[in-house]
């Protein structure tokens, strides 16, 4: 009979190092990161460039073109894009987001050569057919139109509108009528800008040979070298934070959102908040979880979260509540702000934050894949190979007052945008 | 984050689908062993050292099918009260994330699915937990209060406060008559979910959360020597219970069309049609899967590329099988372009399935489903998890061998097979189907 009475003994996690990728340069000049160690023959290629919306000339144009890349080139149409890359088992992606155009391209070792060849063709050679780009923004618009149907898409539009002002490339948003404005010149032009060599880099991951990096050069090496892409990014101009309430009639739920403005991962303070934030609602166990759904049972789901981005970044609350909760769980959203601020956290809730900060990172190096990720965000926002060491250091030594003190800094409920959006 | 969730799916369909594998050069099986404890509980152990990590998954084989007509969306109530803490433990989560781990639940038709994630190390931790809330659970009504409430919130988010969110309740309606699948995991309404007693909820409890009714599956930097004695010592003195007699009714066939036309406050126009077809344990079942892949998997598939891309007569088009145990559904579904009717988008789909019928599906095409599907199932090979969650399930279908040979039952689908049951199951008489009808603004 074992003795359930006491918990088998907890271990501490104690290999936490990130492999280094291996760090060759194409002929071009493009940085290629090497995370050679899968098991299985299979491969992952990220291409990154330095194109989103601080790249944009016009709202909206990032997304269009990145997504338009795999719709035409000057030898292929779209049909015969996605037939090949169907048939050979891969899978292209074209992520997007408020600072990169990312390509991912996943396949098989032994079509390798084929599908390297198709990106490169679909990075260097695209037409951008007028009707792909008619088919685009009909579906695009469509889409919209569902997603503004829904109170949680209506709430995050607002927050982060408010903190980055509705003109600002971190700030605007989709807007169905502004689809018809963009241009197949547009889209072009983004391109010849923006997915040139000196503006790329590339993580090749998976299980990798001499001979797929020499064939990484035959193609990518060929993507060519202009003048460095200029950005345009405004400065964020401080906004006085108001609280908003947006009426949906017919909501059975309301959403919440509680933000404000914070700062890249650049900032000495991002990785104490980061610990404050996993507390406050980065993970099951969180504050606002335990309060807000375990205990009283207002919501399905509740979270806080830092968006860093390259050049800034934010933080919000956010959860979907019974519109009869919505007074209530505001309510409960604010005491846990104040007691973060008013109330050093305790060492056993502080040690199990530390411990699932560090499960968490281990999962993060399981598989080269996952590696392959943290390498991305390592590279793309040059933040160092020490700072995964680094974040495992502070994690460690991660004190109640520092969190107390972060709190009262930067979790001030003065400080926040509240938009609630429901009936 | 994990958040206790359901699939409203019925699931292990298509990308979710298993770790399975293909015994060509490239591939090496996927080597297990299984043991039974005299308690009945049946373990399955995947050693894999290229992961720190070891993912435990325990499946009770009871699932929405298992409910009464009267008290719908049991089974995934209850998966959310296994978090409420058990005799020894007073909270699930606290030591699994002390331990630096993750874990999660999800419940559909078929099965209540529990997996935990942790280092390697902290593997007997895992043991212990899920040995305790099988064991002896805290039920009691604060407990049953606070998750009746969340259950009815995850309700209001995932079906009735976005557009389209019942569909699946119309679905399921509309295309089984007397089988338990005619409701959704989440249950029929949240009055039954707010009606649930402790009474019912002690008796659920004591039927299915037995070890004879429970499958344990260990993938991950273990050894089968170090789990049998772990599971031994934490789960052996479980007692077993009288195993539970399920007395589901068969499905009569459909012999016709069903159609409900929903007026619903939602942006635009959509479609939803959906055919009997064959359970995941029948031999046509991957003929049904290649089936819906080659109608939409991929963007080369024939309805996206034909619907969508070339005659634009749809936004967003998509086709799946359900997966389910007992004999599922393939489902179409899609939201017709501005100014295209319903009636003139839906015939463009019968087009389609004409099509299959009439016409033999090329040797190239068959050959890209299949690759599409080999690809699918290396990459879902990378993760433990998965690789533990399938074999849990195959294990609860009593062919644990799927794991290695699923993977060749598709590659023995031939285009004769394809079109032969396309004939069969591509009928109006066997077609139930859903219209939103968007308000006008």
């Amino acid at each position: 009979m074992p003795n359930r009475g006491v918990s088998p003994p907890i271990k501490d996690i104690t290999q936490l190092k990130l492999p280094m990728p291996q760090e060759i340069s194409l002929s071009n000049g493009i940085p290629v990161f090497v995370v050679n160690m899968g098991t299985q023959e299979i491969f992952k290629i990220e291409v990154i460039f330095d194109a989103g919306r601080p790249f944009e000339h016009k709202k909206m144009v990032a997304r269009a073109t990145t997504s338009l890349l795999k719709e035409g080139t000057r030898s292929k149409s779209a049909a015969e894009i996605a037939e090949l890359l169907d048939f050979y088992g891969s899978s292209l992606s074209l992520p997007v987001n408020l600072d990169t155009s990312n390509m991912i391209l996943y396949g098989l070792n032994k079509h390798f050569d084929k599908m390297l060849s198709l990106m490169t063709e679909l990075l260097t050679e695209p037409i951008f057919p007028q009707e792909e780009l008619n088919s685009y923004l009909e579906n695009s618009k469509q889409r919209l139109l569902v997603d503004l149907a829904q109170v949680d898409v209506i709430s995050y539009r607002a927050v982060t509108e408010y903190i980055y002002g509705k003109e600002h490339p971190y700030g605007y948003n989709s807007q169905p009528e502004l689809y018809q404005h963009i241009k197949r010149e547009d889209l072009i032009s983004h391109w010849e800008r923006n997915f040139v060599a000196n503006n790329c880099k590339v993580i090749i991951s998976g299980k990798i040979n001499d001979d797929m990096l020499h064939q990484l050069d035959q193609f990518l090496g060929k993507l060519p070298i202009k003048d460095q892409p200029k950005e345009n990014f405004p400065p964020i101009i401080k906004q006085t934070p108001r609280k908003v309430h947006i009426k949906q009639e017919g909501a059975v739920q309301t959403s919440i959102r509680i933000g404000r403005q914070l700062f890249s991962k650049h900032h000495p303070d991002f990785r104490g908040l980061l610990f404050l934030n996993t507390v406050l609602g980065g993970y099951f166990g969180s504050r606002l979880m335990t309060n807000i759904r375990e205990d009283k049972g207002y919501t399905y789901n509740i979270y806080s979260t830092i968006d860093a981005l390259h050049r800034d970044g934010y933080f919000y609350i956010g959860t979907e509540v019974g519109t009869e909760f919505a007074e209530p769980a505001l309510k409960e959203i604010y005491n846990e702000l104040d007691l973060l601020c008013n109330e050093k956290i305790g060492v056993d809730e502080l040690q199990m934050v530390k411990n699932y900060m560090l499960g968490n990172l281990l999962t993060m190096l399981d598989g080269t894949f996952n590696v392959s990720d943290v390498v991305k965000t390592i590279v793309t926002e040059q933040l160092g190979f020490d700072s995964f060491e680094v974040l495992v250091e502070s994690i460690h030594q991660t004190t109640p007052d520092q969190l107390q003190k972060l709190a009262q800094q930067y979790l001030r409920k003065e400080d926040m945008w509240e938009v609630v959006v429901g009936e | 984050m994990p958040t206790k969730t359901i699939s409203l799916k019925s699931t292990f369909s298509n990308d979710a689908l298993l770790i399975l594998e293909f015994t060509t050069k490239i591939l090496p099986l996927i080597k297990y062993e299984r043991f039974q404890l005299d308690n009945g509980l049946k373990v399955i152990v995947h050693e894999d050292d290229s992961t720190p990590m070891a993912a435990i998954n325990l499946l009770y084989n009871v699932g929405a099918r298992d409910e009464s007509p009267d008290k719908t969306g049991f089974a995934h109530l209850f998966e959310h009260l296994m978090f409420s803490g058990s005799a020894n433990v007073p909270d699930f989560d606290d030591p699994i994330q002390m331990a630096g781990g993750e874990n999660n639940a999800f419940t559909n038709n078929d099965i209540t699915n529990f997996y935990d994630v942790v280092p390697a190390e902290n593997m007997e931790l895992v043991f212990w937990l899920e040995s305790d809330r099988m064991l002896s659970l805290n039920i009691n009504e604060q407990s049953l209060d606070v998750q009746r409430k969340v259950v009815v919130e995850e309700f209001k988010e995932s079906c009735l406060n976005q557009p389209y969110g019942d569909a699946w309740h119309h679905i399921s309606e509309l295309a089984y008559e007397v089988h338990p699948y005619r409701w959704p995991t989440i249950g029929k309404v949240p009055k039954h979910i707010e009606e649930a007693t402790l009474e019912d909820v002690k008796e659920f409890y004591q039927k299915h959360y037995i070890p004879n009714n429970a499958i344990l599956a260990v993938a991950g930097k273990v050894t089968v020597e170090e789990v049998k004695v772990l599971v031994e010592k934490w789960f052996g003195d479980i007692p077993k219970g009288a195993t539970p007699n399920r007395t589901i009714p068969k499905e009569p066939i459909q012999k016709e069309f069903h159609k409900r036309i929903q007026d619903a406050k939602v942006p635009t126009n959509a479609m939803y049609l959906a055919f009997h077809g064959p359970g995941r344990d029948e031999d046509s079942y991957y003929t049904f899967d290649l089936l819906s892949d080659v109608l939409s998997n991929g963007s080369s598939s024939r309805l996206f590329r034909r619907l969508l891309k070339e005659r634009r007569i749809f936004t967003e088009i998509d086709a799946y099988i359900t997966g389910s145990i007992d004999p599922g559904l393939l489902i179409i579904e899609g939201k017709p372009s501005e100014g295209v009717s319903l009636e003139y988008a839906e015939a463009a789909i019968w087009e389609e399935l004409e099509l299959l019928k009439s016409e033999l599906v090329g040797e190239h095409e068959l050959q890209k489903v299949k690759n599409k599907v080999e690809s699918t199932l290396i990459f879902s090979e990378a993760s433990v998890l998965n690789k533990a969650i399938n074999l849990a399930f195959f294990e609860a279908m009593d062919r644990p061998e799927l794991i290695n040979e699923e993977a060749l039952h598709y590659q023995k689908v031939t285009a004769d097979g394809l079109q032969k049951m396309a004939r069969e199951i591509l009928t109006r008489e066997n077609c139930s189907e859903v219209y939103y009808l968007a308000e006008a603004k």
